[in-house]
C-alpha cells in the first residue's frame, strides 16, 4: 500500500509539492473559468466518479472531501486534530472513525470508515431548520450553523441520515463540522486534512476540474455514504466497505465501534 | 446498543398533550358549530363547554415542554422573527407550527372564556355585559378553533414526518394516525370530565342531557377506535410493502421489535382494543334496547382513562421508536 501514492495523485504525474498547492490553492475557486468543456471531458474518464459529480451544482464552488480508504489506518488523528481545532466538548464528535470488525476467526476483517457532515448539495437540515440558522454558504457551499440564531431545537440533527450533528454540551446550541472555515478561508486545509497520517484525506472544490479532488474523483471508483436519501452528499470515499450492523447476511457477524457506542449483530 | 434520545420526554408529552387538547378543543367547536342548523349544539353544550374549557391548557403546557426541551429556550421566538431577517418563506414545519401554536393558544383560551358564567363571577352591571359579549363571540371562536384545533393535530405528525432520515416517522399516514388519536383522547377526556363534575341532584332534564351526551361521546369514540384501528393497519401496511428504509424501521415496533410489546400491549390492546370491545357493547345495547344511556361508574372512568394511557403510549411508542430507527446502509 506504500506504492498506492502514484495510485492516488493526479495522472500528470504533478510533485508532491505541486499538489500541496492545489490543496491550499482550494480556496480560490479557479474552477468555472475552464468551464463545461472540460467538465464534460472529465465526466469521460471515470463513469462512477463524474455521475456522482454531475448531481451537484456544477457552477458554484463546492468543497468537500475525498477519503482514501486504503490509506487510513484508523489512527484516530483527525477526530484528535478536530477535538483541538474546534474545541468540541467531551461525549461529542464533529470528526470520527469507525471501527468495523466482522467474520468469525480465522476469516475477519476490520475496516475504518472516518466520518464527517457530508456538506449535502440539498441538505435535510437547512429544509428543517425553523430559524434559519443554518444554512448552505453560497460562495463555497460548506453548511454551518449561525449561533446568534440557532435555539437548539435539534431538528437538524434528527433530520441529518449521517448523524453528524449534535447539541453541544457547553453552548447549547446545534453544532457540527464546518469544514474548519476560519482555516479555509485563509487557504489551509482543515485540520483533519493537515494531520492525516496516511494522506488518506484530500480537501478542494469539488467543481473545479482543475483541482486534485475533481480528478481523484473523476478517475478512481467512489462511493458516498447513504446516497439514496438523495441529499447528494459531498464527502467521497475510495474503497469503501458497506458493511455495517444491519447488513443481513446469515450468520456473519459484524461488530460496529463509533463515537457514541459498540453496535452488535450476528446475522 | 445504546440510545440516545435527542428528543425525549418533553416532545412526547408535547405530541400527547398538544393532541389531546386540540382533539378537545375541535370536538368542542364542531359540535357547538353545529347548531346553527338545528338545536343539536345546544342540546350537546356541555360537550361543547367541556371541550373547549379543558382543551387549552394542555395545549399551553405542551408548547411550554416544547420550549423548555431547546437548548436556547429563551430564544423560542427566534423561530418567527428570525425568519423576516432571513428569508421570506421558511419551509421547515417547526416555523408554521410555531405560529400555529402561538395562535391557537390564543384563540383557545378567548374561546374557552366565552363558556364562562360571567354573571356569577362579576357584579351584576359588568357581569351582564361581559356575558352578552361572550355569547356574541362563542360562534366565530368556534368558527376560528375548528380549523386551527385540526390543524394542531396534524401539525403534531408533520413535525416527526418532514425527514428522510427517520422512516418510521417520515409516511403519508402518520398524520392520520395522530389526528384520530388525538380526536379520540380528546373525546375520552371530555367524556372523563363530564362523568368526574357530574352530580346527579334529582333534575330530570339535566340527568338526561348527561347520559345523552354521554351516549353521542361514546358512539363518536367508538367510530374513531375503529378509524384508528383501520389507519394503524394502514401504517403498517405502508411500511411492510415499501422496500429498504421504511420495512426495516417499522420492525421496531412489530412484534418481537424492541417498542413491540409495549406498542401491541398498550397502544392496541388497552388503549384501543378493550375501549372498542366495551365502548360498542353499551352503544349497541342502548341503540337495541332503547332507553337510557346507562354504563356502570367503574367502566366511565376506566374506559376513557384507557383510551388516553394508550393514546400517550402512541406518541412515545413513535417518538422513541422513530429514534431508535434511521436510515439502513452506510
Amino acid at each position: 500500500m506504500i506504492e498506492s501514492d502514484d495510485e492516488t495523485s493526479p495522472p500528470q504525474g504533478e510533485s508532491n509539492g505541486r499538489r500541496e498547492f492545489l490543496k491550499s490553492a482550494g480556496g480560490i475557486a479557479v474552477g468555472a473559468v475552464t468551464g463545461a468543456v472540460a467538465l464534460s471531458q472529465a465526466q469521460g474518464v471515470g463513469a462512477n466518479g463524474s455521475q456522482l459529480i454531475a448531481t451537484s451544482n456544477s457552477n458554484r464552488v463546492q468543497y468537500g472531501m475525498l477519503i482514501d480508504l486504503r490509506r487510513c489506518i484508523g489512527c484516530h488523528s483527525c477526530s484528535v486534530a478536530c477535538k483541538a481545532e474546534a474545541d468540541v466538548p467531551l461525549g461529542v464528535a464533529r470528526s470520527w472513525v469507525e471501527y468495523t470488525e466482522k467474520g468469525e476467526y480465522p476469516n475477519t476483517g476490520r475496516t475504518f470508515l472516518p466520518r464527517m457532515c457530508n456538506h449535502c448539495s440539498d441538505p435535510d437540515c437547512v429544509r428543517v431548520c425553523p430559524t434559519g440558522a443554518t444554512y448552505k454558504r453560497p460562495q463555497d457551499g460548506i453548511v454551518v450553523v449561525d449561533q446568534g440564531v440557532c435555539i437548539g431545537c435539534l431538528y437538524c440533527a434528527q433530520a441529518c441520515p449521517y448523524g453528524a450533528r449534535f447539541l453541544n454540551p457547553v453552548t447549547r446550541f446545534a453544532d457540527k463540522c464546518d469544514l474548519c472555515i476560519h482555516r479555509v478561508s485563509k487557504g489551509l486545509v482543515p485540520s483533519c486534512v493537515n494531520t492525516c497520517q496516511g494522506r488518506a484525506r484530500v480537501f478542494g472544490d469539488i467543481n473545479d476540474v482543475t483541482s486534485e479532488i475533481h480528478k481523484l474523483i473523476a478517475k478512481h471508483p467512489v462511493s458516498v455514504l447513504r446516497e439514496h436519501i438523495g441529499t447528494g452528499p459531498n464527502v467521497y470515499y475510495i474503497g469503501l466497505d458497506s458493511t455495517d450492523e444491519n447488513t443481513k447476511r446469515p450468520g456473519q457477524y459484524v461488530r460496529v465501534t463509533t463515537h457514541n457506542g459498540t453496535h452488535t449483530k450476528r446475522g | 446498543m445504546t440510545h440516545h434520545l435527542m428528543w425525549s420526554w418533553p416532545v412526547y408529552w408535547y405530541l400527547f398533550l398538544a393532541g389531546t387538547g386540540a382533539g378537545a378543543i375541535a370536538v368542542s367547536a364542531f359540535i357547538y358549530l353545529r347548531g346553527a342548523g338545528g338545536n343539536f349544539g345546544e342540546r350537546y353544550f356541555i360537550i361543547a363547554k367541556f371541550g373547549a374549557l379543558i382543551g387549552p391548557l394542555p395545549v399551553i403546557i405542551g408548547t411550554g415542554f416544547l420550549i423548555f426541551e431547546l437548548g436556547r429556550p429563551f430564544r423560542a421566538f427566534n423561530i418567527m422573527t428570525s425568519n423576516f431577517w432571513y428569508k421570506a418563506f421558511n419551509p421547515s414545519p417547526m416555523n408554521y407550527g410555531g405560529w400555529l401554536l402561538l395562535l391557537v393558544g390564543l384563540v383557545s383560551v378567548l374561546y374557552a372564556l366565552s363558556f364562562f358564567n360571567w354573571k356569577t363571577i362579576f357584579d351584576a352591571g359588568v357581569g351582564e355585559r361581559l356575558d352578552k359579549i361572550a355569547r356574541g363571540l362563542r360562534k366565530p371562536l368556534a368558527g376560528l378553533c375548528a380549523p386551527l384545533a385540526i390543524a394542531t393535530a396534524i401539525y403534531t405528525a408533520m413535525l416527526l414526518g418532514a425527514m428522510p432520515s427517520r422512516p418510521l416517522w417520515n409516511t403519508p399516514v402518520l398524520w392520520a394516525l395522530f389526528t384520530v388519536s388525538a380526536l379520540s383522547t380528546g373525546i375520552a377526556a371530555i367524556m372523563l370530565a363530564n362523568r368526574i363534575t357530574h352530580r346527579s341532584n334529582g333534575d330530570q332534564t339535566r340527568e338526561r342531557q348527561f347520559h345523552n351526551s354521554g351516549y353521542w361521546l361514546t358512539l363518536f369514540d367508538t367510530i374513531l377506535i375503529v378509524i384508528e384501528l383501520v389507519v394503524i393497519a394502514l401504517f403498517f401496511m405502508f411500511a411492510y410493502v415499501t422496500v429498504q428504509d421504511a420495512s426495516y424501521a417499522i420492525q421496531v415496533i412489530l412484534p418481537g421489535g424492541e417498542m413491540g410489546p409495549l406498542f401491541w400491549t398498550w397502544v392496541v390492546l388497552i388503549g384501543l382494543l378493550i375501549p372498542l370491545l366495551f365502548e360498542a357493547f353499551f352503544v349497541f345495547r342502548t341503540q337495541y334496547n332503547g332507553g337510557h344511556f346507562r354504563v356502570p361508574y367503574l367502566f366511565e372512568i376506566a374506559l376513557p382513562l384507557a383510551v388516553i394511557v394508550g393514546g400517550f403510549m402512541l406518541r412515545y411508542v413513535i417518538v422513541v421508536g422513530g429514534q431508535l430507527t434511521g436510515p439502513i446502509g452506510l
